[in-house]
């Protein structure tokens, strides 16, 4: 079945080694993958960039970093 | 505190000290990190934070101190770990996203209220319970629950024993980003949010995992009418 794998760069040596067929890593602590808490718009950006991968990748191991750096709960309100 | 407790605090090593975080008496699962690279890092981890906050206090930005745990996670998990395969499986979608339809499938231990997959047949087992049970799991078929996708989130429930679930407590699209499926779905980005979406413990058996599990749960996945699926490891 065609996946894609949303995860924290934290794992990303890790996740790589397994290659994966398409992976995006966020620049996010641990515990966190989409964003922090409340973050909805950061969420839905995530989500969209994970989903674009299904329609734009066309070989397996194929892994991108979603470039924006986690906000924090108060910054992302 | 008693004289016992002084005196055993003043005879305690640095090195047994920062590897207390990790399952030991001071367990806190965003730091359980510690044990891991050189006493010196942690030393000097220990000391930028402290640095960092005291930034904060002054600044009201926690910005570089996130950065600065973010990192020394990064750091501390650093490396190819035990699985590493060759192969590169991958398989095209048969339709683009805007007409498939997506399942959701997460390892944040998330299950829905009045459905406890009760792990090794215990009732009501806490975060705390589940923290002490760490390597029980870690050898055990892990449990795929079903949440259907229109739960409410106060009906959502959430235990992990490997990591810091405050954030997917707080918000559970954090981990597990069911809300934002349906609107992506009303908002026509993907052709139908597969219903339901699936959570398990991913501290759990990786072999067991691998080597029947999975074929199951594709299964599963299937029969949710699931054309895709977006993945998401904690």
């Amino acid at each position: 079945m065609p996946n894609v794998i949303i995860m924290s760069e934290v794992f990303k040596d890790r996740t790589i080694a397994m290659n994966p067929p398409r992976v995006l890593l966020t620049r996010h602590p641990m515990g966190r993958p989409l964003s922090a808490p409340g973050d909805r718009e950061r969420q839905l950006e995530v989500l969209k960039a994970g989903l674009e991968l299904l329609d734009s990748a066309s070989e397996g191991g194929t892994v991108v970093t979603f470039d924006k750096p986690f906000r924090h709960g108060s910054s992302a309100q | 505190m008693s004289e016992e407790s002084s005196r055993k605090l003043a005879n305690e090593s640095f090195d047994n000290y920062r590897q207390s975080f990790s399952y030991g008496s001071r367990t806190d699962l965003l730091f359980k990190f510690l044990k891991n690279g050189s006493i010196e890092e942690a030393d000097q981890l220990i000391r930028q934070i402290f640095d960092q906050a005291g930034d904060l206090i002054d600044t009201g930005n926690p910005s570089e101190l996130i950065q600065t745990i973010t990192e020394a996670q990064k750091s501390a998990y650093a490396g190819a770990g035990h699985f590493q395969y060759e192969d590169k499986p991958f398989t095209m979608p048969a339709k683009p996203v805007a007409e498939l339809n997506v399942g959701l499938l997460t390892t944040t231990g998330h299950f829905t209220e009045g459905d406890d997959p009760e792990p090794f047949g215990m009732k009501g087992l806490t975060q705390d319970d589940v923290v002490k049970m760490t390597s029980e799991f870690g050898k055990a078929n892990p449990i795929l629950s079903q949440i259907p996708i229109d739960t409410p989130a106060e009906k959502t429930r959430v235990r992990h024993g490997g990591y810091d679930i405050r954030a997917v407590e707080r918000d559970r699209n954090v981990g597990l980003p069911i809300d934002r499926m349906r609107e992506l779905e009303a908002d026509g980005v993907i052709g139908k949010f597969a219903d339901p979406a699936f959570s398990f413990v991913g501290l759990a058996s990786q072999l067991k995992l691998r080597s029947r599990l999975c074929f199951e749960w594709a299964q599963r996945l299937k029969q949710s009418g699931a054309e895709a699926v977006v993945l998401v490891p904690i």
